[in-house]
């Protein structure tokens, strides 16, 4: 079905072409299968999607951006005070806004360390997967699966369990006392991290190691032969073929990790001490709901699209240069 | 052709501008159905139990007296309250008819349009004449009346009597006093706080503000400006945050904590003293520490003096969303009445609204007799205007406490931010 | 990186035999003892679930417990409608991993086995929606709903999840749809079928393991959505969801953790169940998606 389950000759052309020999384009597709001309047809089919699509997320997507542009206050919405056209006003107010710019910036830091770390942790499991039996592998797959199956709510609760000041198992194993997680900075976005990672490093584990079960037995153990280390193997052998998957996953975890809403929510009491632990996200649903500054709200959200949009446009850039076809 | 980007920019505008979003209209509903179902949304309490209970006997009687009426009540939680009530505001249909509110968001809950004008009703109603001022005004924006006061809610000094004899401690006479001797506890007792503090308990971090004869802010009717980062704040936000630390309330713990952790704490024998309401009593009663502790009024600065205390007290308001007025206005009544809130304060402790019961229940039951005296020397209430509620949703202060306490700015740098929030707040919402 | 030498190999295997051991031994142990690390939240939750509340509110927390209990279950199940809770879940769920498939199936189909324009615009599209943080869409959703007067429904809840899970899941069925040869489609129509009767008698049926991989996704982010549930079910307590259930165990000044566990436990076996079931199609439709 795919040529990921059929090792087969596109492999070898990704070898081919990140080696250097980046022919033409594409060069080993096949050629495109003969498809119908119809007009109609396809329209029809696809009207479902497009309408969904297009009423709860294009729809959406232009009212996020008209409402920043007002002033949208609790006053407005109920229809109190009258509103008005504020233009960029509300970019203004939060651009000048020191407490933004640090939003911003844990925001990007935060999204960094756990994609930094989801993929480390991912990858190398991955690797250590195709190295055990069955038994090991089944114990590690079915953990990794539980991980990931675990609700985003209940994950959070259970390591704020874990890590309880008072009850938790964490600080009696590590003797910290009641040294408490939630309440330094830097230690609530690691427990919030290390959640992250946990319930995200089995999606990014099981395509890999679906990756590297694709690739060619021979070439694996050619290198083994050729005495090459582990490290080296996966440098220089498995992760330029793996290329592919490896920015799928990558992309994935940024677009993930950079709009966690839930674990910070939950973890750190919806933004922690004095809004320390506070993401994009987070403040965004605080910005709206709590405060019912609704449009400064939607002027994050906006921030946020843009920046994730960013991102989507770097990763079509890498599928087109590897000539996949769309 | 090529567009300049100011014709664009032009264009845009008057795009945007001919479909502005909607507003919901929550004009008031005409519909007054006689029959259904009403809903209700009152605060969870710490220790709810007794208040369910009233609130069920009155709804028996209610459901009795109306035909083919119904009534759900919910009970939410004092801290997501803000977002519930705003969000019922903004869906008129999913709404309640009735809620209770704390009456410092009145003047919010007004200018969002969201609460209905009852003053015909309470006019003629017999026994809102024995409603005592504070309350009365509580309820009141612009001379209209917004719903029914439910009770009112002061706070005082809650103290283990058995640690202090143990100790040889006295009862603090002064808030300087009250400052050491709540670190003498703790240096004796390291399992203790020496009184528990919560950097999101705003009503009780005021008194001392309030006692250093600082103000939240300063002004009438529309304008108001912040004076939290005035001298006399900011002694008593010292004071205030004096006590966390290792030497009293942990930062690591109490920084977060809200006035109803700290009264849990006391509750649950962990503090050693608590500010807390007379609607505190009796999760306290029902704690560890039944017996073993009394009440008196919060000190001043100067020696036997009352710290001025915050005015609180929540409200039963009808919203203006409502299609069954009549029969919600009805149901208020009889949630607010002298009876249910005799009641409620034999079941919660909550004092009642009507100065005649309020007296008759000063007689009964002694441990009311320090909050009486706090409500006797000074109370203090926040700014009468819509911004306050904005400010209290956007934990203007509670970030402030927390960026002393937690050591990241110092209290100029704190105070001044938040005065600059809040006046912009006052700015805006006006 | 060279190729295998034909030469070496006897030698090699021998080498192999006795250099591989203990590596792979070590490598077997690390396995397991991931495995441990990571079951290990989930089995804490699990035991504090059944644990008395004496135990799990002591300083002295113990791997294992000598006195299971029911208690905490009991405690949620008790409480108003835990039942009607978890049903609403469930049809929230269902509800979006169905239309979700069959939509996307439809719209999978048209972009891989037609040529017309604007294919590569709608699919970079499709790609591009992927992206879109459902998140910041929260504050206009609310008012599209309230407009529609949806708040308050499951509605509110099935709709946006919907939206959201179809571009990824058109994204992942393209592979699965591409893999059917075209030749069977001929064959099919040289048979005189319609188009109707191949499309859900003859593909649907093939295109069906990568549907159930795509519905795993759409099930989880139906299943776990805090935000929306939370925002859009803002009065009617009937219409809640599990997360909205849990968190009143949740209470940051004195949670009950054994209720917040028992909770957990209930809300997380249903998709553990699901995800067991589905694992073989889940790691070859992850590659499906991933490449094709």
């Amino acid at each position: 079905m795919t040529s990921l389950m059929k090792p087969g000759a596109p492999d070898r052309r990704r070898v081919r072409t990140h080696g250097g020999t980046a022919g033409p384009r594409g060069g080993g597709r096949t050629a495109p299968h003969p498809r119908r001309k119809s007009s109609r047809a396809p329209w029809l089919y696809l009207a479902p999607a497009l309408v969904v699509l297009g009423g709860l997320l294009a729809y959406p997507i232009y009212q996020l951006g008209l409402i920043s542009l007002f002033h949208y206050t609790q006053a407005q919405v109920s229809g109190g005070e009258p509103t008005t056209f504020e233009g960029f006003g509300n970019y203004a107010r939060l651009f000048g806004d020191e407490q933004f710019w640090q939003v911003l910036l844990a925001t990007v830091v935060f999204a960094a360390a756990c994609v930094l770390c989801t993929l480390t942790v991912g990858c190398a499991l991955a690797v250590l997967l195709t190295r055990v039996r069955a038994v090991p592998r089944l114990a590690l797959m079915l953990a990794a699966l539980g991980a990931w199956a675990t609700p985003a709510i209940t994950g959070s609760t259970v390591w704020l369990l874990l890590f309880d000041a008072d009850f938790g198992p964490v600080n009696r194993l590590l003797g910290l006392g009641d040294h408490a997680w939630t309440y330094g900075r830097f230690s609530a976005f690691f427990l919030v991290l290390l959640e992250v990672v946990w319930c995200s490093f089995p999606f990014v584990m099981v395509t890999v190691y679906a990756g590297i079960r694709a690739v060619p037995s021979e070439v694996l153990e050619a290198a083994s032969l050729d005495g090459a280390s582990q490290w080296r193997i996966w440098r220089s052998v498995l992760a330029p073929m793996l290329r592919p998957i490896l920015v799928v996953v990558t992309i994935q975890s940024v677009i993930w990790d950079f709009k966690v809403f839930t674990q910070i929510y939950v973890m750190t009491g919806g933004g922690g001490i004095a809004g320390q632990n506070l993401v994009l996200n987070v403040y965004a649903y605080q910005q709206a709901f709590a405060s019912s500054q609704y449009s400064l709200g939607a002027a994050i959200g906006v921030v946020m699209l843009l920046i994730l949009l960013a991102v989507t446009l770097v990763y079509l850039r890498l599928l087109r240069r590897q000539g996949e076809e769309l | 052709m090529k567009l300049s980007a100011r014709t664009v920019a032009v264009a845009a505008v008057l795009a945007t501008a001919a479909c502005a979003p909607q507003t919901s209209g929550t004009t008031s509903s005409d519909k007054d159905e006689k029959t259904g179902t009403l809903r209700v949304w009152l605060f969870q309490e710490v220790n709810n139990t007794p208040k369910e209970q009233v609130v069920d006997t009155v709804l028996a009687e209610f459901e009795k007296a109306h035909e083919d009426t119904e009534v759900t009540v919910e009970y939410i939680p004092v801290e997501t309250r803000a977002q519930r009530i705003k969000a019922a505001f903004n869906d008129p249909g999913s709404a309640p008819d009735l809620i209770e509110y704390g009456n410092t968001d009145t003047a919010g809950y007004v200018k969002d349009g969201g609460l209905a004008d009852v003053t015909e009703e309470f006019a003629a109603w017999d026994e809102a004449a024995d409603t005592d001022a504070t309350a009365r005004q509580s309820v009141t924006v612009d001379g209209k009346v917004y719903g029914a006061p439910y009770f009112v809610g002061v706070r005082a000094l809650y103290y283990r009597t058995d640690v202090l004899d143990e100790l040889g401690l006295d009862v603090p006479r002064t808030q300087a006093e009250l400052i050491s001797t709540a670190k003498e506890i703790r240096a004796a007792r390291p399992d203790l706080y020496g009184i528990a503090v919560g950097g999101a308990y705003t009503y009780g971090a005021m008194p001392f503000i309030w006692a250093h004869g600082g103000e939240l802010a300063t002004g009438k009717g529309g304008s108001y400006a912040s004076a939290i980062d005035s001298a006399a704040a900011r002694k008593g936000i010292e004071a205030y945050t004096s006590l966390f630390g290792d030497d009293n309330c942990p930062a690591a713990k109490c920084a977060g904590m809200g006035g109803n952790d700290t009264v849990t704490a006391f509750a649950s024998g962990k503090a050693a003293m608590a500010i807390g309401g007379d609607f505190s009593h009796a999760a306290v009663e029902a704690g560890k520490v039944k017996g073993k502790y009394a009440v008196v009024p919060l000190p001043g600065v100067a020696a036997g003096s009352v710290a001025p205390a915050f005015a609180g007290g929540n409200n039963l308001g009808v919203l203006k969303s409502t299609s069954h007025r009549t029969l919600a206005v009805d149901l208020m009544k009889r949630l607010a009445s002298k009876k249910a809130q005799g009641a409620l304060f034999e079941g919660m402790g909550f004092l009642p609204t009507f100065s005649d019961v309020r007296q008759q229940a000063a007689a009964k039951e002694s441990f009311v007799k320090p909050f009486v005296d706090t409500l006797a020397a000074d109370t203090k209430f926040v700014p009468a205007s819509p911004a306050w509620a904005q400010i209290d949703s956007s934990q203007v202060l509670p970030t402030m406490f927390q960026e002393i306490v937690s050591g990241k700015k110092s209290v100029a740098a704190a105070s001044g931010d938040a005065a600059r929030k809040m006046n912009e707040a006052f700015g805006s919402a006006g | 990186m060279s190729l295998p030498r034909r030469d070496r190999e006897p030698r090699v295997n021998l080498v192999r035999r006795f250099v591989r051991r203990p590596g792979r031994l070590a490598a077997e142990t690390a396995a397991l003892l991931t495995a441990a690390v990571v079951a290990f939240p989930l089995y804490w939750m699990v035991l504090s679930a059944f644990k008395p509340a004496g135990e799990i509110e002591s300083a002295e927390p113990r791997p294992w417990t000598l006195a299971p209990t029911l208690d905490s279950f009991r405690r949620v199940f008790g409480q108003q409608e835990f039942g009607r809770y978890f049903l609403n879940s469930v049809v929230v769920a269902v509800a979006v991993v169905v239309a979700s498939a069959l939509i996307a199936f439809l719209a999978a189909t048209a972009v891989t086995r037609f040529r017309f324009r604007m294919r590569t615009t709608l699919l970079i599209m499709f790609l591009v929606a992927q992206m879109v943080p459902v998140e910041a869409l929260t504050i206009p959703l609310f008012f599209t709903m309230r407009d529609l007067g949806q708040l308050n429904t499951l509605w509110s809840l099935i709709l946006p999840h919907i939206a959201f899970s179809l571009p990824f899941a058109i994204w992942m069925l393209r592979g699965f749809v591409k893999a059917v040869p075209e030749a069977l489609e001929e064959a099919a129509y040289i048979d005189g079928a319609s188009r109707a009767r191949f499309l859900w008698q003859i593909l649907f049926p093939l295109v069906l393991p990568g549907l159930v991989a795509t519905s795993v996704f759409s099930f989880i982010s139906t299943w776990n959505d805090f935000l929306f549930a939370k925002s859009f079910i803002i009065s009617d307590i009937s219409q809640s969801t599990l997360p909205m259930a849990l968190l009143v165990f949740y209470k940051p000044d004195d949670p009950d953790w054994g209720g917040v566990m028992a909770a957990s436990t209930v809300m997380t076996i249903p998709v553990l169940v699901f995800f067991v079931l589905v694992q073989r199609r889940l790691v070859s439709g992850l590659g499906g998606a991933v490449k094709d």
